[in-house]
């Protein structure tokens, strides 16, 4: 097992934890656990909270923050960066092509099944090519490490990908609480951000508008992600708009104001695809705008992201990544997948079997950690359970084998105890280029021993530093 | 701005202008009860009937004794109007226009409906009580502070002044048409003490009961009390004063949006008459005609409001 503070003799502290592991050295432990609280008082106040679906108290809850940064070093950070950069073009230039030539179809990369029986293939995007060839104005790479130079992604986010409040929050949470860490180390700084989101969506916007009106579309403030967009909308000082504030008049999408009615141009929408507009996609939608989706096709307005991204982060599609690079930049993957058994081929299904108990077996079209089987922490039964459904419908799954996660330090009541995490990077795409803000957000599985970092399943976060020279 | 952020943000300000109210009003009750040997019974049944509580809480609770009226005003749930329903109303308004307000505004709102979650979670006994209003008006004062202190005075701002005047004028103008009678000249003869306990309960609800004194050196008078809280434009909570502000919000928008609205000539018309009022002597006000007419036309304003800028 990695950890990425300790060397695996544990008794050496690896360089980027250096200088943070003698200020713990001074600090008194136990007192620091109590100004845990301290933190949650501040996360709290500011209302950074989400609610749990099918919670029936509706309460909202916080994400408990770990006290301890997360960090990278440098050269560490420069071989993602490169890795992130390289994938999310070619995921760019798969979109396109997907729903435009379809070469790589042709060449007989990707079977064509696989993508026309796909339900995150969406037919209305065929034959449309977005300003700029940009799909995924917003994306986030999931990134897990087994090693010092083991790195894989477990995911890409590339439809409506969300944390990025929270690397913010967790760092002016950080720098609020413990000024003197700041000065001590060269941290990359990360608050450019929402700059970095407006200059993105305001380089893509229709018919070179030099200024354009951006808003910020959410399903409302029962969203269990309406922080973030409040936060956003607010930080790049723009609107934030539910789907009943737009209308469509003369092909232009215009919200009602105090003053009137006002032009949009983009639309940095957080609701789901088929919520977006009832006339395109699902009619029975409350949350979207009829006759959105024509406006956009007609280039009246940008909607970012692209409708119809889900194809390119659909566990199934995730094999393929490798190929998908290869094919549309001619090079190798810097970053590794893990391995993955795609269950509907029958080979796949009768190893994924065989090896039940050793393997992590998820839906092709789940998120957030649900529906998910981990070999190695379940019970005869349950692994009975899951065999029957994974002959019955062998397409819905793939199944991957258990990393052992690396670990970073937790602050616990008993001092510092390792915990499992990953990494979500943040990805802006404009036809200026490709950023990447430096680190991402840490999700840490906060039980002992457990691997599943999401919020929703008692994951917590931790700031993450990249160290400059 | 949009205009349900509009009207988010004039019913965050109404809200939490109506819990400050109801817990000014509970205060002054209280302190007058105290000092009482029937406990202010009276007082506290007045609260409901006012306040138009008088049927849902019949429905709740068997008697109207102290402790159930005020756990009623302060934490009931199912009274929309109990402090805690309009804090979390206030709130829940706020989270929807989170993009319109500074940091500061919004903490001090956050924390303020924790603040109340806290300590309304259990049932409110009278010892626990001063603290509480003082909590409530503390949170009060602190969001108009974020408010003044951090906001640009722009047409975000006014929106949240009319939904604070509005609420402040609608309080006052229900404040005296509940005790009317004995604001009548004729009053002093006949009620002695008992109006004099009226005139302050009615004068601390509004914030009013120390500047009164100072201004008019103690000499406690019907007419002076109703002039005083119709006229006077320099107390905050005054009839004519709410006109005044509401009149200049108004005003505001119309330089900023660029045009002339129907409720601005309203809020014209309005201050207008109080001025011509004030000329005759307010002996010769028909008291109770005057507040039902304001009454009705504080209403006309709220919803004119609500026309002209798109509030839905």
């Amino acid at each position: 097992m990695f950890d990425e503070m300790l060397t695996e003799q544990s008794d050496e502290v690896r360089a980027p934890y250096r200088t943070l592991m003698s200020w713990l050295g001074e600090q008194d432990l136990k007192k620091l656990s109590k100004e845990s609280a301290l933190a949650e008082e501040l996360f709290r106040g500011v209302g950074i909270t989400f609610n749990v679906y099918g919670d029936k108290d509706g309460e909202e809850r916080l994400i408990p923050f770990d006290l301890i940064p997360r960090i990278l070093a440098l050269n560490e950070w420069r071989r993602l960066e490169k890795g992130i950069i390289q994938r999310v073009a070619a995921i760019n230039a798969f979109l396109k092509d997907v729903y435009n030539g379809q070469e790589i179809i042709k060449a007989g990369v990707i079977p064509a099944d696989l993508i026309y029986k796909n339900r995150a293939f969406l037919p209305q995007m065929c034959n449309f090519i977005p300003p700029g060839d940009v799909y995924t104005h917003v994306l986030g790479v999931d990134i897990v490490r087994t090693g010092v130079n083991e790195f894989f992604v477990l995911e890409d986010n590339a439809r409506v990908p969300s944390g990025v409040s929270y690397m913010l929050e967790n760092r002016s949470t950080m720098r609020h609480m413990f000024p003197e860490l700041f000065t001590t180390h060269n941290i990359k700084s990360i608050s450019g951000y929402p700059k970095d989101l407006f200059n993105s969506l305001s380089s893509c916007a229709p018919n070179d508008i030099s200024d354009p009106n951006i808003v910020v579309l959410t399903p409302g403030i029962f969203n269990s992600a309406y922080y973030e967009h409040s936060f956003l909308a607010d930080e790049m000082g723009v609107e934030l708009v539910q789907g009943s504030d737009l209308e469509i008049c003369d092909g232009r999408v215009m919200i009602r104001t105090t003053a009137g009615t006002e032009i949009v141009d983009v639309i940095y929408r957080r609701i789901d695809d088929e919520f977006l507009d009832p006339m395109s996609f699902d009619p029975d939608s409350l949350l979207g705008t009829p006759g959105l989706f024509d406006a956009y096709r007609n280039g009246a307005v940008i909607l970012a992201n692209a409708p119809g991204t889900g194809i390119a982060d659909d566990k199934a599609i995730y094999s393929y990544i490798p190929d998908i690079i290869k094919f549309y930049t001619g090079e190798k993957a810097l970053l590794d997948n893990i391995p993955t058994w795609r269950c509907a081929e029958a080979k796949n299904l009768r190893y994924v079997l065989d090896h039940l108990n050793e393997l992590v077996v998820k839906e092709v079209h789940g998120s957030g950690g649900y529906g998910m089987l981990i070999g190695p922490a379940a019970s005869k039964r349950e692994l009975a359970a899951f065999a029957k459904k994974l002959k019955t419908n062998p397409g819905k799954y793939v199944a991957q084998p258990t990393l052992a996660l690396s670990t970073v330090p937790v602050l616990t009541k008993s001092g510092l105890s390792p915990r499992h995490v990953d990494l979500r990077p943040f990805v802006l795409v404009s036809p200026d280029g490709i950023k990447v803000t430096p680190g991402g957000l840490t999700r840490v599985a906060l039980k002992k021993g457990s691997l599943v970092v999401n919020s929703s399943q008692g994951g917590g976060t931790k700031d993450t530093w990249v160290l400059g020279k | 701005m949009l205009g349900r952020h509009g009207n988010n943000l004039f019913w965050m300000a109404r809200y939490l202008e109506r819990s400050e109210n109801t817990a000014r009003r509970i205060q002054a009750v209280l302190n007058h009860a105290l000092s009482r040997e029937d406990g202010g019974r009276e007082e506290w049944a007045a609260i409901l009937v006012n306040g138009g509580f008088k049927t849902t809480f019949d429905k709740k609770f068997e008697n109207n004794s102290p402790t159930n009226v005020i756990n009623f005003l302060l934490r009931d749930r199912d009274n929309l109007n109990s402090v805690m329903s309009l804090m979390s109303a206030a709130r829940q308004n706020g989270r929807s226009v989170r993009t319109c307000l500074t940091r500061e505004v919004w903490l001090s709102l956050n924390e303020s409906w924790i603040a109340c979650e806290t300590v309304l979670k259990r049932p409110v006994n009278i010892h626990d009580l001063p603290t509480i209003l003082d909590g409530i008006k503390k949170g009060s004062s602190l969001f108009r502070g974020a408010l003044y202190g951090t906001m640009l005075h722009n047409d975000i701002f006014n929106f949240l002044c009319l939904g604070t005047y509005i609420e402040r004028v609608d309080n006052t103008i229900r404040t005296i048409d509940e005790k009317y009678h004995r604001l009548l000249p004729t009053a002093k003869v006949i009620g002695g003490n008992e109006d004099q306990g009226q005139w302050e309960v009615m004068l601390r609800s509004l914030a009013a009961w120390r500047s009164f004194n100072w201004l008019k050196k103690g000499r406690l008078d019907p007419s002076g009390v109703a002039d005083f809280l119709i006229f006077d434009e320099r107390m905050p909570r005054s009839i004519n004063f709410c006109y005044r502000q509401l009149k200049s919000n108004l005003d505001n928008l119309s330089n900023i949006y660029g045009r002339v609205y129907e409720s601005s000539k309203i809020a014209s018309e309005i201050v207008d008459g109080l001025n011509n009022n004030r000329s005759k002597n307010i002996h010769k006000i028909n008291l109770k005609d005057f507040i039902g007419d304001h009454i009705a036309k504080n209403h006309e304003l709220s919803l004119k409001v609500a026309i002209d800028f798109n509030l839905n």
